[in-house]
């Protein structure tokens, strides 16, 4: 690897004539673009044409010098506003269709979750495996610096793919698949790929976001679905990182969930042992449920809100609630969690179906970390995050 | 389309050249005070040439370091830091010091009144006051600058302006706020003046398209330029006092700013190129000698643009997380406010039919913009769409794009009413050899510079990367070698222009045969520019009937043909003369 990240495996020479298009989005986008390119070109060429034409024609040694007294027409003027309209109109509307095509997930696709910090891209799968995608080696921990290898995707099958950025706005832009989409601190954004060629890819940080910006680069490897599940399971050898799986990103997020010593509020035993009423809404079922706020309006129980409401709990209080949340569990300068220890959390309260609730096992529960006696159950299952 | 053809010309006896005053604007005085505490617009345009002059050396500059350092894949002369501050400060120079103030301060300032028959603007004092703004606001750039500069990019998008850059970004915002103000009140001035300064006769209608372009302007100067000041304001509070308004980690919106930001910025590229868009109809009909087609529809688009301008910002956020039907709409909305500029380009291009056409350096430069902001213009179009913009956004496609708008459109127009307007405002003229090979050196040095950058920008390569994969090298050091013959190309005028302030001819009065009042008053022009009050009676390309605006025959027009021209022997008005006239009215 050289100085500047660019790995080995890809090629020095000239740029091919066209660029790869390797997912679904990306092959979409290639006879759009040249549609626009062709119609463009040929009104330019146009343009141009006449005033070669007109120049050459009408220079002074050909011209007495005295001109017609010509000073305009409507119907020119008619045709030359409403054609061009009318061709941009269509540039618009199949525009519209593929970033439809591309901004709107489809429903029920495996979802990968992706964090932007200075300098560098992680990311983690619903079952724990862990990657660094790249960045600046000189920017990172021994650890980390172990940990670089690549986003992998499984090919022909479509995945969610959700960021977040823990400093400064980053951008993921993956030119192979023709998408690019801002990382935005403190929001969730999300967006999907379909990947149709194997393959390494770039991945470059496209928003301008300091010193080693240039630097924030990173590849993504598409491999074939077998090969797909074996590096989920930390078997193969794909992404050249040693990472163990160590557990899914809801059951990880049941352990902060128990640090963090949530269940105290959050009881969803009611009465069964606790011998006091719940300070705090029952979180089973919580995600996707229409959520009553006090100011009578109603607040769709998503990733973002989830996420909103323990960073900033008094933001949006669920009706007959007090808001006596403290506000230091999130990220930030007092924070209790990183911003991926945060997403575990999400991942967790997710995974939570009504009547799936890990109880406390006593009132007061060991910190996390501390030897116990016996394991939690019902245990989450390693595959149930995610969903 | 009706032809009317008169008997008669109409064409009005030649004026004789008015005998050049012994005190003209320039030689009045000459002292340091009599510059630095003058009132008199041409002195100010003059004050504002140079300083521009200087910034557009200094972003020029920075620009060089910026396509030195892409020579090589890593970097090839500077660090990331390093290279982090030269690209904004080319940036920041630019747009803030330069091509925000460029044709209405210079141009807008000297020839708004003259060509509206005025004495002056119609606040001198505020027009002095704006000068020293900018010159404050610009002191604070070049402050932050000298003391290791700002690395944020202009944008200066938070949180990482705001709370992670360690460089000079107050002295920095602050400078841009202060030059806003300069902006503000020279949109004022002119907007004013305009409204209450114009001579008998200059109606509304007989403009000429140049002030109509430069009222657009002003009418964005003032609606847009406090929004950008009160964004950078919160930018600044947020900075220095620690309060949440962008950060999301204490309570703000990163979004946010990008809206407020965009909602100045994304007017202010027309604040750019609109007072380009005036010199060339100035220049065109001029040096076509042809009336300029469709004038309502030239002045109107002028108008349109600054409206319907200020519709579009969100375009510039497609892929920052703005809601999905908000993306949609300003997609539409944004290629509404792509045809007036086409308009425009039509009708320019229609005014060059059965024209009668030299080629002397501004009518080069014009021609060189009308390919160049062709170009710019439809590659806009890749933006605007949807589909396209998820891909090209951010990378060098966009580059490629505003520099053809910005550098290929706004520079190319700023030296064509630098060469057309030279004679008036120094009364020399310069080289013509000179002149207009550095128009076509600029015009071939442009192309090779940023026609490799679409390339670069279709294949992925990204915006404000020092390092970049080894396999874009060789569009990179093309446009790099291209940087270079603009560069010299850019050097040339520097040097025929400041010796035809020593050497060069004399000018005439109207050494174009131009129509415009501006051309009445002998070059250089007294102090208060006319004579006598100046009433119109005609439009303002009259070029066809042959009769300036005060309805007064022209002069012989410059270029082969003309009375020096061996080839014609029978006199400027003589049957084969190119006074001749035809007299066919058409329209």
């Amino acid at each position: 690897m050289n100085q500047n990240g660019y790995g080995s495996g890809y090629q020095t020479g000239s740029l091919p004539a066209l660029p790869e298009a390797a997912s679904e989005v990306g092959q979409l986008f290639e006879p759009l673009f040249w549609y626009i390119t062709a119609v463009t070109a040929a009104g330019t060429l146009l343009v141009m044409a006449l005033v070669t034409v007109f120049c050459v024609r009408y220079r002074r040694q050909n011209t007495t010098g005295s001109t017609p007294r010509i000073l305009g027409s409507h119907r020119l003027e008619l045709f030359w506003t409403v054609t061009p309209l009318m061709i941009f109109l269509t540039f618009f509307a199949w525009g519209v269709y593929i970033y439809d095509r591309a901004v709107q997930v489809p429903n029920d696709i495996p979802e990968i979750f992706v964090i932007g910090k200075q300098w560098m891209w992680k990311a983690q799968y619903p079952n724990g495996q862990r990657v660094i995608i790249g960045g600046n080696p000189r920017n990172m921990t021994p650890e980390e610096r172990a940990d670089i290898g690549a986003l992998v995707l499984p090919l022909g099958r479509p995945v969610k793919v959700t960021f977040i950025s823990e400093d400064v706005i980053h951008d993921f832009g993956v030119p192979a698949f023709r998408q690019k989409i801002d990382v935005i601190p403190g929001r969730y954004v999300s967006t999907w790929y379909n990947p149709t060629k194997l393959g390494d890819f770039h991945v470059f940080c496209d928003q301008y976001c300091g010193a080693w910006h240039s630097l924030m680069v990173g590849k993504i490897k598409v491999v074939p679905p077998a090969e797909f599940e074996q590096f989920l399971e930390g078997k193969g050898g794909v992404q050249g990182s040693d990472n163990p799986v160590d557990g899914s990103l809801a059951f990880k997020g049941w352990q902060h969930f128990q640090r963090l010593q949530c269940q105290g509020c959050h009881v969803t035993n009611e009465g069964q042992g606790t011998r006091r009423a719940p300070r705090a809404p029952n979180l089973e079922g919580l995600y996707g449920a229409e959520i009553p706020l006090e100011d009578g309006t109603t607040a769709a129980a998503d990733e973002q809100y989830i996420r909103e409401s323990i960073v900033n709990p008094r933001a949006k209080v669920h009706q007959g609630w007090k808001p006596v949340m403290p506000g230091n569990f999130g990220p930030g300068v007092n924070g209790q969690t990183t911003e991926e220890e945060l997403r575990e959390l999400v991942a967790y309260i997710k995974w939570l179906k009504p009547g799936q609730s890990v109880p406390p096992n006593d009132l007061f529960p060991p910190p996390y970390g501390a030897p116990r006696n016996t394991p939690p159950t019902p245990k989450p299952s390693p595959s149930a995050g995610g969903n | 389309m009706s032809i009317i053809v008169h008997d008669e010309p109409r064409v009005g006896p030649v004026p004789p050249e008015p005998t050049p005053p012994a005190k003209n604007y320039l030689n009045v005085a000459h002292t340091a005070a009599s510059w630095l505490f003058t009132v008199d617009h041409k002195r100010i345009g003059i004050l504002y040439l140079v300083s521009l002059t200087f910034f557009f050396t200094v972003g020029g500059l920075a620009a060089g370091l910026v396509r030195l350092n892409l020579l090589a894949p890593d970097g090839a002369i500077m660090t990331e830091d390093a290279y982090n501050r030269s690209f904004t400060a080319h940036g920041v120079v630019m747009l803030f010091l330069f091509l925000i103030p460029s044709i209405p301060a210079v141009f807008g300032n000297f020839f708004v009144p003259m060509m509206i028959g005025a004495k002056d603007l119609a606040f001198p004092k505020l027009n002095l006051a704006s000068w020293y703004v900018y010159m404050v606001g610009s002191g604070f750039l070049v402050w932050s600058v000298l003391a290791g500069g700002v690395d944020t990019g202009w944008t200066l998008y938070p949180p990482y302006s705001s709370r992670y850059s360690t460089s000079n970004v107050t002295p920095g915002v602050f400078g841009v706020f202060i030059t806003g103000f300069s902006s503000i009140m020279t949109g004022l001035n002119i907007m004013v003046t305009v409204h209450k300064m114009r001579c008998p006769g200059m109606t509304w209608g007989r403009l000429p398209l140049f002030i109509w372009s430069m009222y657009a302007t002003s009418f964005i100067q003032l609606l847009g330029t406090p929004v950008v000041a009160i964004t950078l304001v919160l930018l600044m509070v947020e900075r220095v006092a620690g309060i949440g308004i962008f950060d999301p980690t204490i309570g703000g919106d990163p979004v946010l700013y990008q809206h407020l930001f965009w909602f100045y910025s994304h007017p202010a590229v027309y604040i750019m190129i609109v007072p380009g868009m005036g010199v060339i109809s100035e220049v065109i009909t001029c040096f076509a000698r042809k009336n300029i087609f469709g004038y309502k529809a030239v002045a109107w688009s002028s108008v349109g643009i600054a409206v319907v301008g200020f519709m579009v910002w969100a375009h510039h956020m497609f892929v920052a997380g703005i809601a999905y039907y908000s993306a949609i709409l300003f997609s539409f909305l944004t290629m509404l406010v792509a045809v007036p500029s086409a308009i425009k380009v039509f009708n320019w291009v229609a005014t060059l039919y059965r024209g009668s056409i030299t080629f002397q350096a501004p009518m080069l430069f014009v021609l060189a913009f009308l390919v160049l902001f062709t170009v710019g213009g439809v590659t806009g179009l890749f933006l605007a769409t949807l589909g396209t913009d998820i891909h090209l956004h951010d990378t060098y496609f966009v580059v490629a794009h505003f520099h053809f708008v910005m550098v290929g459109g706004m520079v190319l127009a700023y030296l064509a009413a630098l060469h057309y307007w030279w004679p008036k405002m120094t009364g020399r003229m310069y080289s013509d050899f000179w002149s207009r090979a550095s128009a076509t050196i600029i015009f071939v040095g442009f192309f090779l510079t940023f026609v490799p950058q679409f390339v670069l920008g279709y294949h992925g390569m990204p915006r404000r990367y020092p390092n970049y994969p080894p396999e874009f090298q060789v569009y990179n050091v093309l446009s790099t070698a291209g940087a270079s013959v603009l560069g010299f190309g850019y050097l040339l005028p520097g040097f025929y222009l400041t010796l035809s302030l020593f050497f060069g001819e004399k000018a005439s009065a109207n050494p174009w045969s131009a129509t415009g009042l501006e051309w009445v008053s002998s070059s250089p022009p007294p102090v208060f520019n006319f004579d006598r009050n100046p009433v119109v009676v005609c439009g303002p390309y009259e070029y066809a009937i042959g009769v300036d605006q005060l309805g007064r025959g022209l002069p012989e027009p410059p270029g082969p043909g003309s009375a020096d021209d061996p080839a014609s022997h029978d006199g400027p008005t003589g049957p084969a003369g190119p006074m001749q006239k035809e007299t066919h009215v058409v329209g």
